[in-house]
């Protein structure tokens, strides 16, 4: 079974996306895995409409344990099964907090595993705030690492609010030759597009 | 054996992470290390690929946009000059005499150079290597030895590019000046070595709009004349970065702003006379200096300390 991780910045809508194109796809439940140094890693199984209430949130680095659902993509007359993997948000430099260190340690070690990057950006933040602080060094890390993949496709979360197009245009130039999507993970906006690139890649 | 190790390593990164000894960019840049795919070694790559890796080259150049979109141009144009030939269909002569305007700094050698591989690649010339001259090189003391001079110079540049950096300097002197023996020597070896010699003129905007205008033959002689303008000041602080990025060195997020600001200072106060990607060079340069006076008064630096610039190490370049 191919895997494909999610991947950005804190705070870009890594885990709505995950939940809500889980949700998309039909998927009912979702695997929640936490790392935790006391009891080792251990796994839960909760519904999506539970997760959503349970783990998306306006605050950065909200997400600290690896979420994961297989879903499934209709083929030709069957299905094809693949496992969407959601991570903790990365940032430049070093966190002072011990948790979220482990958990971009363990977003890293996934990452290596997956066979597909997707790389979600904040058009409306690169929009507000200039290119320099919407797209961090880290970013460009991911894009280049992406590029050893055969699929690294890049979304641009947060198309609904009033700037997005002219951050999705920046978005554009900074990242040229690779395959950007526009959506919206609130609104299920563009999900199509993410669907038919991840069915190429399986 | 060689996979056990990479997994070692490979977690050696994920742990330091979690202690906070490395940050996430570095840890990519560990992991795309030690995950790149083994060199392909003495597989033959093939011209489409080498013409291809040599667009990137160009198109990895920041900014220069018309000058990337003239030169896809031409590059097409050849490419369909020698397919019609091939269908012995009538073709123009492909002429690809350059001029090159444009302050110092803009990126004018580069291009040439990136000109003469892709051409190469392309088989409009036979070397594609390049030749860098100036008046010096081409103009002689005495009468009679200038021709010879120049001949000289055409003769090593035959199959490549002859690169003349501030032409105009060869109409300056005057009626008397052997400048102009250099000119119609070179104009002649331009009509005997059609095909197998690309004469690039290059120089400031200005004094080559005056050279060109003295010499109306020049003109239809160079027919493609590429305008190479000045940076913006993002494109120079992307420029900045790159720089840095090769040696080795990354800015925090202070210094970003204050070098952006700094750069767009510089842009602001002469117009004319900035000297663009070398100005942004020395001023990289100093603030690697400054970076490692601060440095070794400490006793201890980590791999980080060593790698960062930080905003007290920028600083404006010095008047002279």
């Amino acid at each position: 079974m191919k895997r494909v991780i999610i991947l950005g910045q804190a705070n870009v809508g890594k885990t709505l996306f995950t939940l809500n194109f889980a949700d998309y796809l039909g998927a009912k439940t979702i695997n929640l895995s936490f790392q935790d140094s006391q009891r080792g890693s251990y796994t839960r199984t909760i519904s999506v409409k539970d997760a959503v209430d349970l783990l998306v949130s306006d605050k950065p680095h909200h997400t600290r344990c690896l979420q994961s659902a297989v879903l499934q993509i209709p083929w030709g007359k069957g299905v094809k099964h693949f496992e969407i993997m959601d991570s903790a948000g990365l940032i430049d430099g070093i966190h002072e907090n011990e948790p979220i260190r482990r958990a971009m340690a363990q977003t890293l070690a996934t990452v290596r595993q997956a066979e597909m990057i997707l790389h979600i950006f904040d058009c409306n933040r690169i929009a507000k705030q200039d290119i320099l602080h919407g797209v961090a060094e880290v970013d460009y890390q991911v894009a280049q690492f992406g590029q050893l993949r055969a699929g690294y496709g890049v979304l641009a979360n947060k198309f609904d609010l009033p700037q997005a197009k002219e951050g999705f245009d920046k978005l554009c130039q900074e990242f040229p030759g690779h395959c950007i999507m526009p959506i919206s993970a609130l609104y299920k906006q563009g999900f199509r597009e993410v669907r038919d690139f991840v069915k190429r890649q399986l | 054996m060689a996979k056990d190790l990479n997994a070692f390593r490979n977690e050696r990164i994920l742990t330091l992470v979690e202690q906070g000894e490395i940050t996430i960019c570095e840890a990519f840049i560990m992991m795309r290390k030690s995950s790149s795919p083994t060199t392909k070694g003495d597989v033959e790559i093939s011209r489409e690929e080498r013409i291809a890796q040599i667009q990137r080259e160009l198109s990895l150049l920041i900014g220069l946009k018309s000058v990337k979109q003239l030169i896809q141009e031409i590059q097409a144009f050849v490419e369909i000059q020698q397919r019609r030939i091939s269908v012995k269909l009538n073709s123009e002569p492909v002429v690809l005499h350059m001029i090159f305007k444009g302050n110092p700094g803009t990126g004018k050698t580069t291009v040439a150079r990136i000109i003469g591989k892709l051409f190469r690649e392309m088989g409009v010339l036979s070397k594609g290597h390049i030749i860098e001259v100036e008046r010096a090189d081409l103009v002689a003391e005495y009468i009679g030895q200038t021709a010879q001079r120049t001949r000289e110079q055409l003769r090593k540049a035959y199959g490549g590019i002859l690169f003349i950096d501030e032409a105009y300097s060869l109409a300056r002197g005057g009626e008397k000046d052997f400048g102009k023996e250099s000119i119609d020597t070179m104009v002649k070896a331009m009509e005997d070595q059609r095909s197998d010699l690309i004469i690039i003129l290059a120089g400031y905007s200005k004094p080559m709009e005056d050279f060109l205008q003295t010499n109306p033959g020049l003109n239809s002689r160079f027919p493609i004349a590429i305008d190479f303008p000045d940076y913006s000041a993002f494109e120079l602080f992307k420029i900045a970065e790159g720089m840095l990025k090769q040696r080795d060195y990354q800015l925090n997020k202070a210094a970003r702003r204050k070098l952006f600001r700094i750069i767009e200072d510089m842009k602001k106060k002469d117009q004319s006379n900035f000297g663009n990607a070398r100005e942004i060079r020395n001023l990289i340069e100093k603030s690697i200096r400054k970076q490692a006076v601060r440095l070794v008064k400490k006793q201890q630096s980590s791999r980080t300390d060593l790698m960062e610039i930080s905003n007290e190490d920028i600083g404006e370049v010095l008047e002279v």
